[in-house]
């Protein structure tokens, strides 16, 4: 299982489509700096074909004072919560 | 022919060329074969035909991708064009002892290949 | 190891970091593999120049990989047709991923270096 980590936003970016078509179908996604505006509706819905994979670094939403409306598919994750992500995955890819 | 080298440059047929710290040639254009006569002499090697060869393959590798050869592709380049016989690292570790990549890109006056290890 | 190389030539440097990475890893005697995705499928097309200023460009250094032995170069199609780019426009020959194998790529690969 692969964690792919995505900094950009579907919002003005095609990058973050390229990181969809080249998960597999274990594999995870992180959005964290940029990438967490990709996690509030109607952006989110970028996502939909990987629910329950989707992880959003808190502390950057939180800073760009979004906190709370991240989409319900998305799972909140603090920074404890990406070393976790980044121990369980084979490797990461970063997206940016 | 007269020589003259120091640190910083290397006089060449009264003609001053300026060297980089790491004695390569700044401006790769000021190269001549006197050139690499002079800065071979700065450490006591003499140029032979099986020397020219070689650098004459570096130069047409620095013309067609402008970059300076690590040792692998150096050895294939030489390869492919001296014939399977001269492509080999021992026979560059030869004529260029030490770092071949690196002392016969000096001589043919291309900066120091940059992924050379 | 797997390269992948997502970036246009001349706007930014990280594709010349990327194949930077590829060379030494080569140099190092590792099997390279590189893969073109997204805007990096566009350093492969046909016929670039140097920047207007003299600097230098990224085509020479594609040129320069199968002497590193670097010769599995993979190329997204999905990325190509959203350029309207085909395999005649490249600079060098390349395999074509489709969709159902670009996953399988990454997965098969390790460590992969993004750039």
């Amino acid at each position: 299982m692969l964690l792919h980590i995505l900094n950009r936003s579907p919002a003005s970016s095609r990058v973050p489509f390229d990181a969809l078509r080249a998960m597999g179908d274990n594999d995870r996604l992180l959005l964290l700096e940029d990438g967490v505006y990709g996690a509030v509706a109607p952006l989110a819905e970028t996502f939909a074909s990987i629910r329950g994979r989707i992880f959003v670094l808190k502390e950057d939403l939180v800073s760009r004072g979004l906190e709370h409306r991240q989409a319900e598919t998305m799972e909140l994750v603090d920074m404890q919560g990406f070393v976790a992500l980044t121990e369980q995955a084979t490797q990461t890819v970063s997206w940016y | 022919m007269s020589a003259r080298t120091s640190d910083k440059c290397v006089t060449v047929e009264g003609r001053d060329i300026a060297l980089d710290p790491e004695g390569y040639l700044i401006d790769m254009d000021e190269w001549t074969p006197g050139v690499a006569i002079a800065l071979a002499a700065q450490e006591g090697r003499l140029l032979t035909e099986e020397h020219w060869e070689v650098i004459e393959v570096l130069r047409d590798f620095y013309r067609r991708y402008e970059m300076a050869p690590a040792m692998r592709p150096l050895v294939k380049a030489v390869g492919q064009t001296l014939g399977a016989e001269k492509g080999k690292s021992l026979h560059l570790m030869k004529l260029f002892p030490e770092s071949p990549a690196k002392v016969a890109a000096r001589l043919a006056g291309l900066p120091k290949p940059t992924n050379c290890l | 190891m797997l390269v992948m190389l997502r970036h246009s030539p001349h706007g930014s440097s990280w594709l010349r970091e990327g194949l930077d990475v590829a060379l030494v890893g080569a140099a190092l005697g590792r099997k390279v593999h590189v893969l073109f995705l997204g805007d990096g499928v566009q350093a492969l097309i046909a016929g670039q120049t140097s920047g207007p200023l003299g600097q230098k460009g990224t085509h020479p250094t594609l040129d320069m990989l199968e002497m590193y032995d670097i010769d599995t170069l993979l190329v997204d199609g999905e990325s190509l047709a959203q350029r309207g780019l085909t395999i005649d426009d490249l600079q060098l020959p390349v395999s074509l991923v489709d969709a159902a194998s670009l996953p399988r790529v990454l997965a098969e690969h390790s460590p992969i270096y993004s750039f």
